[in-house]
């Protein structure tokens, strides 16, 4: 832990992250003050395509919303669908790992093909299609969806981690103690390879946010939920671009690109900790 | 050569193994996520014009039975998978009807491939070539610099660069077209105008996707070759006088070469998935920007095309890339 406040790198992520994610949950305070209680989404509130001004700090766009508005909002259903996505990929990682990992043998080789087929295929085609035809999405589908793909990258953090530790001393004194797979797995390994979970688990937020921007942008999904690619689809298809109303797309752009940069920052720094050799070798 | 010949023949049964699996996988979860394409399709078109016909069961019925999704799940599966081994078929379009799908998919296949093969291997090459610099020379306060623009370039998704990339050079500047492979008052051929033409075209979506997988590759080589720099024959090269040009191409990129390809084959999908938006934002004819007209009409069996054919194309370039390291690595070589 100490040696967590010591990098650059992991403080530097940490803090931008920590912003975004208080500025997307003060969204509704400052959105509910500045709009006097309407929704960001509301269309028609105000004039369209008003310049920047005081009233309105990015203007408005082509349905006569606050842009300043519609960016906090989509932040934060960006990250919220990031987040439980990436969580419950990870639940699957660590799950479908460990069971490789300490079982071996038929079901490790297969977990193994599984987890790699998931990342040599382009799986985002098969995502559109899903999307695409899935009757009724909610949030929650969403992420489940989501969660469905981009559990291999963090799978591919934890396993060898996983299968390093059974071979520790204590897993065999645990299992001279007549502990049960399922204990040894939660009460002796897990607690063991918390920080590569976390790894894992901010690769995980980074594929589903990366994926799910790429289906909003071009219109897929549902259109009730304005996430940032929401944002960013509505931005091109009203013509932002010809008009040159530029930050209305850059912005949302930035915001994206500093959720994956702050995450991958922070997975560097953790990296550089949990393997002091590489720090050492890389004297980064 | 008996262990070459196995290494090869256990990287193609993996190879079908996993194309089998996905295909598989790919078809039954698209036929048992609830809702179906021609419900979808006929509910859309009432929706685009505003229409609604006591016939819509009727019809939807009719086009299930036409398309053969009247049958149960299994049967399908057969069918679908006899019609594309034997075939190499994936039925008729909706929206250019007669037309089947699989015309659409070639026709648009080699511009993708193209444009995709050279974007990635110009960053591969680029890549290494970079993070080699940079790794041999760690210490430098340039090498650093690029590190750190590395670190944060390494991470923004290509699509939104492209984005970023249109509206600033062609919108905002004009320096750059705004889509299409080439300017439509040229016809295809072998003239100068045309080929300038073609990567005047191409410059943008391209560079989309090398100014963001260079860093990529530069990051892990620069680790890589770190890592080398430890290693005790080395040591001893650099002990016995080598000159630094021999010592970095026969010792450090000829190990590095491996991991790099690995590298390489791994993220091939991720970029593919990139690179249907990058296509779609810059209106470049290839499969991408196919599959997002298939998404718009709903296009199921085009769709499906798509899907299985990047899937194969994929793979096939996996097995490709494995194919290539007994050349890079004698120790596959003798086993």
């Amino acid at each position: 832990m100490k040696a967590l406040k010591n990098s650059p790198k992991f403080l530097t992520g940490l803090i931008i992250i920590t912003c975004l994610i208080v500025l997307a949950l003060m969204e509704p305070y400052i959105n509910d003050y500045r709009l006097k209680g309407h929704s960001p989404t509301e269309i028609g509130l105000y004039d369209i395509f008003l310049e920047p001004s005081w009233e309105h700090p990015l203007g408005t766009d082509s349905y006569g919303r606050d842009v300043l508005a519609l960016l906090l909002n989509g932040l934060k259903y960006s990250l919220f669908i990031g987040f439980t996505a990436g969580g419950l990929a990870t639940i699957i990682a660590v799950f479908l790992a460990s069971l490789a990992g300490y079982k071996g043998g038929k079901i490790e080789a297969f977990i193994t093909v599984l987890s790699n087929s998931i990342l040599i295929i382009p799986s985002w085609p098969i995502l559109a299609i899903i999307v695409l035809f899935v009757k009724k999405i909610d949030l929650f589908t969403l992420s489940v969806i989501l969660a469905f793909f981009s559990w291999a990258g963090p799978s591919r953090q934890i396993k060898p981690q996983i299968s390093s530790l059974k071979a520790r001393p204590y897993v065999d004194l645990a299992r001279v103690n007549n502990f049960s797979d399922l204990e040894i797995m939660f009460k002796e390994i897990l607690p063991n390879f918390l920080p590569y979970i976390l790894v894992g688990f901010s690769v995980a937020v980074t594929g589903s946010i990366m994926a799910e921007t790429a289906l909003r942008i071009v219109g897929l999904g549902p259109g009730d939920i304005p996430s940032l690619g929401q944002v960013i689809n509505w931005a091109i298809y009203s013509g932002a671009m010809a008009i040159g109303q530029y930050l209305v797309i850059l912005i949302p752009i930035t915001f994206l690109i500093l959720i994956f940069v702050s995450l991958n920052l922070i997975n560097v720094g953790m990296d550089e900790i949990l393997n002091p050799k590489l720090k050492q070798i890389t004297g980064m | 050569m008996k262990q070459l010949v196995k290494y090869f023949l256990k990287r193609v049964l993996l190879y079908f193994l996993i194309f089998v699996i996905s295909l598989s996988a790919f078809f039954f979860f698209i036929n048992l996520v609830p809702g179906d394409p021609v419900t979808r399709y006929v509910q859309q078109l009432e929706q685009r014009y505003g229409i609604s016909t006591p016939l819509t069961e009727e019809i939807v019925r009719k086009y299930k039975e036409a398309f053969g999704l009247d049958k149960d799940l299994f049967t399908r599966y057969i069918l679908y998978i006899r019609r594309l081994v034997f075939e190499f078929d994936f039925g008729p379009s909706f929206v250019a009807f007669p037309k089947p799908a699989y015309s659409l998919i070639v026709d648009a296949l080699p511009w993708s491939i193209g444009l995709l093969g050279t974007a990635v291997l110009t960053s591969w090459i680029l890549g290494i070539f970079i993070g080699t610099v940079i790794g041999w020379k760690r210490e430098s306060k340039v090498s650093n610099f690029v590190l750190i623009c590395g670190l944060v370039a390494s991470q923004i998704p290509s699509y939104l660069l492209a984005l970023i990339l249109v509206m600033v050079f062609s919108f905002g500047l004009g320096l750059f077209p705004m889509g299409g492979a080439y300017s439509a008052a040229l016809k295809p051929g072998f003239s100068f105008s045309f080929i300038s033409s073609l990567i005047y075209h191409a410059f943008l979506p391209s560079m989309s996707l090398i100014l963001i997988y260079v860093f990529g590759v530069m990051i892990s080589q620069r680790a890589l070759v770190i890592n080398l720099l430890g290693e005790d024959f080395l040591k001893l090269a650099e002990a016995k006088g080598l000159d630094k040009k021999r010592l970095i191409k026969r010792y450090i990129l000829r190990n590095t070469l491996l991991p790099q390809a690995t590298g390489l084959a791994m993220s091939l999908g991720f970029i593919v998935n990139g690179f249907f938006l990058i296509e779609w934002i810059f209106n470049y004819p290839g499969i991408g920007r196919l599959f997002m007209m298939a998404i718009r009409e709903m296009d199921y069996n085009v769709l499906m095309g798509i899907t299985v054919t990047t899937m194969f194309c994929v793979l096939t370039a996996n097995l490709i890339i494995e194919f290539l390291y007994p050349l890079i690595d004698p120790r596959i070589r003798r086993g």
